[in-house]
């Protein structure tokens, strides 16, 4: 079975989610706890770091789309950082970096939320 | 020992002709004696009858020994009866005295062992009774599929072998506790008591445990049921408690030890034999989705084109292997006129039945639009309103809908995220990937501003390759991707045959390299070769 780990640390105001192994289907649903924790606690501006994701399926992208629109709601976003360049292709042929702020640092991600006030 | 009965019976007969052969006589009347008590000892049968039959067992053996005794009493005294017979034969004589002894002693042990056994009656009936119910139980295991049948014969021997007065059976799913079978109780008096017990969810019952209550009393509308002692024992499969079964009685004796443990025992047969018919009942549920799907898979094959167009200048082959009995994936033709050729292939987020029904939704949408827009762009555009009205937030869909001329072989389409355009031109592959965003990712004014058309005007022995991420994102069993690369190179290696023939050189190289691996994504290859001189 394929691993997958998710774990979530604040920095500053931003939560940074840390993505690691395959995000598929059968894991996606963790990723989606940890959003739904966000909701909860009304944190809105997430960085995804995506240093140690091997592979992203669509069910995984999906997660993404399902929060996005909240987050921008509320005057937040979904920014992703550290993405390795065959998870980028995935995302770049679906035509995310149109709709999404990619970073190759989660310190510039952070950042950003930061210079948004 | 019927030998020695006719010994002393002939020596006797002997006398009368020489009263010297008296001592032979006497011998063989002791050795008989001796046999005849031997004989008597073997009353172990006794053991097995039911308190019912040892009673009756009983009062006959009283009667029986008695009459023989008194029998036999006439004939050692100088009555009439023995000097009769006597005088008629001494052997017979003594052949009938015999017979007297010998039921006089086999009768008279018979009815003190039986005596002795009765108290202990009771317990070996029981016992008797748990074995063949035990016994019982396990052949419904082979034989009952049937849950509720099982659950309604479990209830009923329950009754039976711990000497309840009532029994019922609830089963547990996660915290849903639901009566499922009830013995000699009504459902709302036993659903009562279950909910007083278990309710309040402080005690998870993990072992059998014996509940002594002054009076549980349930509702009293049907004469009321109260009961003295109840018995609780969890049904257990891999520790999991999947449910509990129920022994009640209203008399004032507790359950005892004996008791307890067989009630138990029988819990435990009961769970294995309940989880047994779950798993049947599941199976031949199964078995009923799997053809569900197979009518879904034969539906799923209609909505895709069951042959390619074909015209003099344009060759096409076109191939979907889905990941499962259906799949997502998605490619059509459609003649817009004599020399256009509308083609779509698309890709719905997600597998299985979820991305069936959805791509069946699509070919609605593209099969109405290619009729009304002649602009892959336009036709993108409108598709994606469409879409996004009905998609989940999480659902996507990525296509090329591309329109070729088949009199100057201009192709004109557009890409909505799906995987770029393989173009073999010569001894050159190339990716073609002009920008666009999956279909319900964004709504229009986002999405239509992404989105380029682009126009290629096709060469002689061009091949135009489109395919879903099946293909490049197909694993080994190290999870490596199949890739692009090779994917170019079997094309390119290829280039000189048939469509088909690459199609199958695809499909081949593919399996090979993800043996030992299923096949986790839908598979679509749809080929263009534009012959310039037809």
């Amino acid at each position: 079975m394929a691993e997958f780990n998710v774990n979530l640390r604040d920095v500053g105001s931003v939560s940074v989610i840390d993505v690691k192994g395959y995000l598929d289907a059968h894991t996606a649903p963790e990723l989606e706890n940890i959003f739904n924790k966000l909701l909860v606690e009304r944190q809105f501006k997430v960085v995804v770091n995506f240093d140690e994701l091997k592979y992203i399926s669509s069910a995984g992208l999906g997660v993404f789309m399902a929060y996005v629109e909240t987050m921008r709601e509320n005057k937040g976003d979904i920014k992703f950082s550290n993405m390795k360049e065959n998870v980028y292709n995935i995302f770049d042929l679906l035509g995310f970096p149109i709709l999404y702020e990619f970073y190759k640092e989660e310190k510039e991600a952070v950042h950003k939320f930061g210079d948004q006030g | 020992m019927l030998i020695f009965f006719a010994l002393s019976f002939f020596s006797n007969i002997l006398i009368l002709f020489d009263s010297s052969f008296d001592y032979p006589k006497d011998a063989f009347y002791v050795v008989t004696i001796v046999l005849i008590c031997l004989n008597s000892t073997r009353v172990s049968w006794i053991a097995f009858l039911t308190k019912k039959q040892k009673y009756y067992l009983l009062i006959i053996s009283v009667i029986l020994s008695t009459l023989f005794g008194i029998n036999f009493a006439t004939f050692i005294d100088n009555s009439i009866m023995r000097q009769i017979i006597y005088t008629f034969s001494p052997g017979l004589h003594t052949l009938m005295s015999l017979v007297m002894i010998y039921g006089t002693i086999n009768f008279g042990i018979i009815f003190f062992t039986t005596l002795f056994h009765l108290p202990t009656a009771e317990a070996f009936d029981r016992k008797a009774e748990e074995v063949s119910s035990l016994m019982d139980l396990t052949n419904l295991i082979t034989q009952v599929f049937d849950f509720k049948e099982l659950a309604e014969t479990i209830t009923t021997i329950t009754t039976r072998v711990c000497n309840s007065d009532s029994a019922w059976l609830v089963l547990k799913s996660d915290a849903n506790i639901e009566l499922s079978s009830v013995h000699n109780i009504g459902y709302v008096d036993a659903d009562k008591i279950t909910n007083n017990l278990l309710g309040s969810g402080e005690n998870n019952y993990d072992s059998i445990e014996i509940i002594q209550i002054d009076s549980i009393s349930s509702n009293t509308n049907e004469g009321g049921q109260l009961f003295k002692s109840i018995a609780i024992a969890p049904l257990k499969v891999h520790k999991k408690i999947n449910g509990y079964l129920f022994a009640a009685r209203h008399r004032e004796n507790n359950f005892d030890q004996d008791e307890k443990k067989t009630v138990q025992a029988f819990a435990d047969y009961a769970a294995v034999a309940l989880e047994n018919a779950k798993l049947i009942e599941e199976s031949i549920e199964k078995e009923r989705l799997e053809k569900e799907l197979d009518v879904a898979r034969d539906i799923q094959k209609k909505i895709l084109p069951s042959t390619v167009p074909t015209s003099n200048r344009l060759e096409i082959s076109a191939l979907f292997v889905p990941a499962f009995e259906v799949g997502g994936d998605y490619y059509d033709f459609f003649e817009l006129s004599d020399d256009l050729l509308g083609f779509v292939v698309a890709d719905v987020s997600g597998k299985g039945i979820s991305s069936a029904f959805i791509m069946a939704e699509v070919k609605g949408i593209f099969e109405s639009l290619s009729k009304i827009i002649t602009n892959p762009k336009e036709l993108l555009i409108k598709a994606n309103d469409t879409l996004k009205r009905s998609l989940d937030k999480r659902n996507f869909v990525t296509a090329i809908y591309g329109i070729i001329n088949k009199k100057n072989g201009i192709l004109n389409f557009a890409r909505a995220g799906h995987t770029p355009i393989l173009l073999c031109s010569g001894e050159r592959i190339e990716s073609i990937q002009p920008p666009g965003i999956g279909l319900g990712l964004d709504y229009n004014p986002g999405f239509a501003s992404s989105l380029k058309e682009m126009e290629i005007q096709l060469k002689n022995n061009d091949i135009i390759i489109c395919y879903s991420d099946g293909i490049p994102e197909a694993k080994n069993h190290k999870e490596e991707d199949f890739g692009y690369d090779r994917l170019d190179n079997i094309v390119l290696n290829n280039r000189e045959k048939s469509l088909d023939l690459i199609s199958n050189a695809v499909m081949k190289e593919l399996s090979l390299f993800s043996k030992n691996h299923s096949q986790h994504d839908d598979i679509t290859l749809v080929l263009f070769k534009w012959n310039q001189n037809n």
